[in-house]
């Protein structure tokens, strides 16, 4: 391969969407860059991603660290400059500096990055989420926990711990019905549309209903996770915390 | 009657080429779908009945058409004479074979590698006339093409797309001139509708949706704000060749969501325009949501009809606005006949006797956010409604139980950047980002609405679970053509409402359905997902 060759390749690997192993490093990193990438950001992202970078009505949550197009600054820096084909995120055709610090403010965004720290002992959180057996529902069909230290703060975790029932989202809502024939269905709905639900049975088994085949059908919003309020210790609950957050992808 | 009919169609068919007189007296020839919005009077109506209530079950997929591109696929295709001339976003033109969806030719427009979008490099379609298709851009030209080749025979730069300019809806023809609108309104662009010769590209007139010192309307907008005052065009406009008046509906101010940076009425954003056809003159204007603060463009399709408004036969106009009214007006005079909500709304406690909205105080976006029904979507969108003469009712697609939380904060213009002053937070996405549909009734539905159409009473409603972005087509077989986010195409009785028949696509619809004949077989085309499906009749062979 010529030298010609190898400067072509990363723009056509770009182009396609997949990653160069090499990728550029942000050279505007600085405190100063990420407050000018914050002001550029409430200017030109925050319509859609919301002021606080958490997603709004049109753009997803940018605070997680982890993107659906891309894991590199680069990655980031090229979408903003030139779009999603077949999104409504636009070209952002902003200068390189401006561009690489409002990179450098969605980093720093990044509620992972917010997590670290913290009064718990993770060694000693790992033993009170085996004694509790969270992992009997959480490594099968509840929600799962694998880097979940980047998706939600520790407050957050805290409050789902602490009461399970304060915010229960709508892809985990359970239902029960019956049919027009006398049969009982329940189980996690999992889609809807106008016709028909699809959802998991207690069996784990992947099914449909025709709407019109049922006589009732009722929505449980709740969750079944019991709550740890008076089961557990302000430092057992700091503990299991520690362990959450620093709990990786497996 | 029939004979002389069928005479017409074949010395039309013979002549070869889609002249003005045809488009006027599109009607006489239903096998064909000449314009966008299926005529002047923009009724999404066909005179076709052949597919009916009593057979509509046996539809099938004929054929499909894929395209090569992930953009939302908004194209509504025009059928002239046994071809489909439809677009593929960003800016190619297809025309193609409407029997068997094989392709004649495809013209591919090159685009600079920045272009100024709001909301993805769409398009929805094209226009004809003798022999000429013609096309709008993303970087804001007007290109006219060889309807037999698909050669460039010219193309004229109707603004300058560096300064947040394009073109994504199909332009309007009428006599020898062809009328677009620019868009981009997010980026702090000034609106106008421009009329072009249809043979050099030369421009004949410019209406500016935003007056400039010295012009009546410019006083509505306090300070400079009138500059970057927005006023986006979206929507192919409508044409009544009796008054030769042309409407058009003018998107939302700029910036979006702070009103506060632009005291005033605001003309003449979220109009509907009157103009003159031959010398683009203002006639008249009505304001749906003066001093706008939600994005509530009049992005709709100007429909005209003929109803009885209290004992007397108007010659009127019907609007579902984004903004949740829906608004008979004279379409002589622009005076207000009868409004009325047909959404949960709660940003007016109604309009007075001229039509203005009565605003409710404190709804305006602020710093902390203002829950507002409808959300940014709106009660309805760009999406073409219809008017059936047959039922004589109008019908829409409508979001209900639908709010936004709006927000404002300052903002200095940029050329070439965005300029919306605030933003929107909902629970209910404004596109299907996803395929999975979980969120609570709660958060919204989409209906299609069936509504009288000299009062606004709802006549009928078909609700569905989740939104709808698709547009509306009733035939003379009182059948109703629609489909939805979750990707299925439906037919209803246009009387009734009753489900008749339905098929799910696996994709999200985002245009408008048309119906046509070719060689006496009534066909059904709709673009869902990426791909355009055109049913007909019958079980079907392979081919």
């Amino acid at each position: 391969m010529n030298i010609r060759v190898g400067f072509l390749l990363i723009p056509i690997t770009m182009a396609l969407g997949q990653e160069s192993n090499s990728t550029l490093v942000n050279p505007f990193n600085s405190e100063a860059d990420i407050a000018r990438g914050e002001q550029t950001f409430q200017s030109q992202c925050a319509s859609c991603h919301g002021r606080d970078g958490r997603g709004g009505n049109a753009g997803p949550d940018l605070s997680t660290g982890t993107f659906k197009r891309t894991s590199s600054d680069e990655g980031l820096f090229q979408i903003i400059n030139k779009g999603l084909p077949g999104t409504v995120m636009p070209a952002f055709p902003l200068n390189p500096g401006p561009a690489w610090q409002v990179v450098a403010y969605i980093r720093s965004l990044s509620i992972g990055r917010r997590n670290q720290g913290g009064a718990g002992n993770a060694a000693k959180g790992e033993k009170v989420f085996a004694a509790q057996k969270c992992a009997a529902c959480h490594d099968a069909s509840a929600p799962d926990l694998d880097g979940i230290g980047t998706r939600r703060t520790v407050a957050e975790i805290r409050e789902s711990i602490m009461n399970p029932q304060a915010d229960v989202p709508s892809q985990w809502w359970r239902f029960k019905a019956k049919t027009r024939d006398g049969r009982s269905l329940a189980g996690l709905r999992l889609n809807e549309d106008t016709y028909s639900i699809q959802y998991r049975d207690g069996g784990g088994n992947l099914r449909s209903v025709l709407r019109s085949q049922l006589a009732s059908f009722e929505m449980d919003r709740t969750s079944p996770m019991p709550s740890t309020k008076d089961k557990l210790s302000a430092t057992e609950i700091d503990d299991l915390l520690a362990y959450l957050v620093a709990r990786g992808v497996r | 009657m029939k004979q002389v009919l069928l005479l017409v169609v074949y010395a039309c068919a013979a002549c070869g080429q889609v002249n003005y007189t045809r488009l006027l007296e599109a009607a006489r020839e239903p096998q064909n779908w000449l314009t966008y919005n299926g005529g002047y009077a923009s009724h999404h109506y066909s005179g076709l009945s052949q597919i009916n209530a009593g057979n509509v079950k046996r539809l099938g997929i004929d054929w499909v058409f894929q395209a090569r591109s992930l953009e939302k696929f908004e194209t509504t295709p025009l059928v002239v004479d046994g071809v489909m001339y439809l677009t593929e976003a960003p800016n190619n033109v297809i025309a193609l074979d409407p029997t068997n969806g094989r392709l004649f030719w495809k013209y591919e427009h090159k685009l600079p590698d920045v272009t100024y979008p709001c909301c993805g490099k769409v398009n929805r379609g094209v226009a004809i006339l003798d022999g000429v298709i013609f096309h709008g851009t993303h970087d804001a030209k007007l290109l006219a093409l060889d309807a037999k080749t698909g050669r460039k025979k010219w193309e004229v730069q109707v603004f300058d797309y560096k300064q947040g300019y394009s073109l994504t809806h199909a332009p309007l023809v009428l006599k020898d001139r062809v009328i677009v609108g620019v868009a981009g309104g997010e980026l702090g662009i000034r609106g106008f509708i421009a009329a072009y010769d249809a043979k050099t590209g030369k421009e004949l007139w410019r209406f500016k949706v935003i007056p400039e010192p010295g012009e009546p309307g410019n006083e509505t907008w306090g300070g400079d704000s009138w500059k970057h005052g927005g006023g986006s065009i979206w929507v192919t406009g409508s044409y009544d060749p009796e008054l030769n008046l042309t409407y058009w509906g003018t998107g939302n101010p700029g910036p979006d969501w702070n009103p506060t940076a632009r005291p005033g009425d605001n003309l003449y954003t979220d109009s509907v325009v009157a103009l003159d056809a031959d010398t683009g003159k203002l006639k008249w204007h009505f304001q749906f949501t003066p001093h706008d603060g939600w994005d509530w463009d009049a992005v709709q399709v100007p429909v005209l009809a003929d109803v009885t408004v209290r004992g007397r036969l108007r010659k009127t106009m019907l609007w579902a606005n984004r903004n949740g009214f829906f608004y008979t007006l004279d379409r002589a005079t622009g005076e207000f006949l009868s409004g009325k909500e047909f959404v949960k709304q709660t940003w007016a406690s109604g309009l007075d006797d001229r039509g203005r909205p009565l605003k409710i105080p404190g709804k305006e976006p602020n710093r902390q956010g203002s829950q507002v029904w409808p959300g940014v979507q709106g009660g309805t969108n760009w999406y073409a409604p219809s008017f059936s003469p047959r039922t004589g009712l109008f019908y829409v697609t409508a979001w209900d139980d639908y709010h936004g939380t709006y927000f404002a904060w300052d903002q200095a213009y940029e050329q070439g950047k965005w300029f919306a002053g605030g933003g929107v937070k909902a629970p209910t996405p404004p596109t299907n980002r996803e395929a999975i549909l979980t969120r609570g009734k709660e958060h919204g539905y989409a209906a299609v609405r069936a509504l009288d159409a000299a009062t606004g009473n709802r006549v009928w409603d078909y609700p569905m679970r989740d939104m709808s972005e698709s547009g509306l087509l009733t035939t003379a077989s009182d059948l109703l053509f629609s489909g939805n986010r979750e990707g299925h195409f439906f037919a209803l009785d246009a009387k009734t409402g009753k489900l008749l028949w339905s098929k799910y696509l696996g994709g999200q619809v985002i245009a408008s359905p048309i119906t046509f004949s070719v060689n006496g077989k009534q066909y059904v085309s709709v673009a869902a997902g990426t791909s355009l499906f055109t049913f007909t009749l019958g079980q079907l062979a392979g081919n």
